[in-house]
């Protein structure tokens, strides 16, 4: 398994994939533990799994999904079951345990054992439950005091306020951009983009919604103000557009985009 | 529409001096008002996170959870067992955000190997091989908008839809079955050795293709 003083790659790949013996990554783990190196190449090949990953064609979520998250992390919020358990009183029959000897007095002490081995978890838990309430108090507390300050400073009549920007700082880029899909016809203006080195040019992508691959949707340069647009590109009609991006290419244009995104927007749900 | 570029420099605290945990209820709506205008990055969201803000969770959630349902959907075949793995998942990192933290790489690709690991343990039947907050990856890519994830998704189809077809096998019977070097050789009748180089030598030319 040792490719000299380190785990082979091979191996260590099968250990990201978790198809290892017990004992083959137990091995590797003990290695792991001590080389800096041979971690470093587990990172790696994790980001390699991450994209193989990234490479399985989205599905939509079950219907509902969304909602049953949002309803189990706000229940997890505020527990009331659970506080509603804790305040429930608990109550005992004094008379029964007058009424009988012999074994149900054994039954009846078992009985109390019981509840009182049931209190004592109960009593651990509302310790437990008052001691993250009093961390909360305190951190809560904490951030009134500095919330207080913060206040107090943004609201004094003898704060001086002074703008702070960067000179010359070149405005981001935008562009804005109009689409009709069942025509096909597609309009883009962008403002302050940076110049374009000899041999590059800016081209705009049309994503279209069904996952299908990018559809280049025109060439553009921009002035020496940092003005492009593209008018009217010959697209194909009919395409639903989830997205539009645009990226930096060869001067010739590109059949497919080339990281990074440098300008981008989704299509809002309503299509608008 | 509108087309901005991309992953602030300084996303959420460029224009608010009060770190998200010390910030006030009011200041945190307006934040999350804010954030729904100019999508928030994946840190920014955390870090709502870690201060219990439901609304940064649910931002995260419908960022990723498609990515992390059919990703889980791909492995177990069954669309209730997949539906499972991504809520626990996601649960887990709004009980546990700590469990991820930037220093294990980006949260869309840490996600992406974390539902792939998850769902490998529920289709074999065993308890988790390894615990979410040991998974630690190397990785640059920027998976926080639809569109970067589009074309990235696009590039790797293609990229491993061009390696050999032997290598393209071993790893989807390693990665989405989850079958060990030795299955898999007695499933295609390969050396064992033989399988392991082609696992490597599929996920060497992936990235090196994808750094080109």
């Amino acid at each position: 398994m040792r490719d000299g003083q380190h785990i082979s790659q091979e191996d260590l790949a099968l250990y990201a994939l978790q198809t290892l013996s017990q004992d083959e990554s137990a091995a590797v783990r003990e290695h792991l533990s001590e080389c800096d190196e041979c971690q470093a190449e587990l990172a790696s090949l994790r980001g390699d799994l991450a994209m193989v990953a990234l490479s399985v064609d989205q599905k939509p979520l079950p219907a509902g999904a969304r909602d049953r998250f949002i309803q189990k992390i706000a229940g997890e919020v505020l527990p009331a079951s659970t506080a509603a358990k804790f305040t429930e009183p608990i109550s005992i029959d004094r008379s029964t345990r007058r009424s009988h000897a012999g074994w149900s007095g054994w039954l009846a002490a078992a009985a109390i054992l019981i509840v009182a081995a049931g209190l004592g978890f109960q009593v651990s838990q509302l310790r437990a439950r008052l001691l993250e309430m009093n961390n909360r108090i305190t951190t809560l507390e904490a951030g009134k005091s500095h919330a207080e300050q913060v206040a107090e400073l943004l609201t004094a009549p003898s704060a001086q306020r002074v703008l702070l920007s960067a000179p010359k700082t070149r405005p981001a880029p935008s562009g804005h951009l109009v689409y009709l899909p069942l025509h096909g016809e597609l309009i883009l203006q962008a403002d302050n983009l940076a110049p374009v080195p000899a041999g590059k040019t800016y081209e705009l992508w049309v994503i279209p919604a069904d996952g299908s691959a990018p559809i280049p949707a025109g060439l553009f340069r921009p002035d020496a103000a940092g003005n492009g647009s593209v008018v009217l590109p010959s697209i194909p009609s009919g395409v639903s557009a989830k997205a539009f991006g645009v990226t930096m290419e060869d001067a010739a244009g590109s059949k497919t985009p080339t990281a990074p995104i440098l300008l981008a927007g989704a299509v809002p749900a309503s299509g608008e | 529409m509108t087309l901005a570029p991309e992953s602030p420099s300084m996303p959420d605290q460029s224009n608010n001096p009060v770190p998200p945990g010390s910030r006030t209820q009011n200041e945190r709506a307006i934040s999350a008002g804010m954030h729904k205008s100019e999508v928030g990055s994946d840190k920014s969201l955390m870090d709502r996170v870690r201060v219990r803000e439901q609304q940064a969770m649910s931002e995260i959630f419908d960022r990723y959870a498609r990515m992390v349902y059919s990703v889980a959907l791909r492995v177990l075949n069954d669309s209730g067992h997949a539906e499972d793995v991504m809520q626990e998942i996601f649960f887990q990192l709004w009980r546990s955000p700590e469990s991820f933290s930037s220093s294990r790489g980006s949260l869309g690709a840490w996600l992406l190997v974390v539902a792939r690991n998850r769902a490998i343990d529920q289709l074999r039947q065993r308890r988790s091989a390894e615990p979410v907050d040991e998974v630690v990856l190397a990785s640059n890519t920027n998976l926080q908008s639809e569109a970067e994830r589009s074309i990235i998704m696009q590039k790797v189809q293609g990229i491993i839809g061009n390696l050999p077809n032997e290598q393209q096998q071993s790893l989807q019977l390693a990665f989405f079955e989850g079958l060990s070097h030795s299955e898999i050789a007695e499933k295609t009748g390969q050396p064992l050795g033989t399988v392991k180089t082609r696992i490597r030598s599929a996920l060497t030319s992936l990235r090196k293709r994808l750094e080109a």
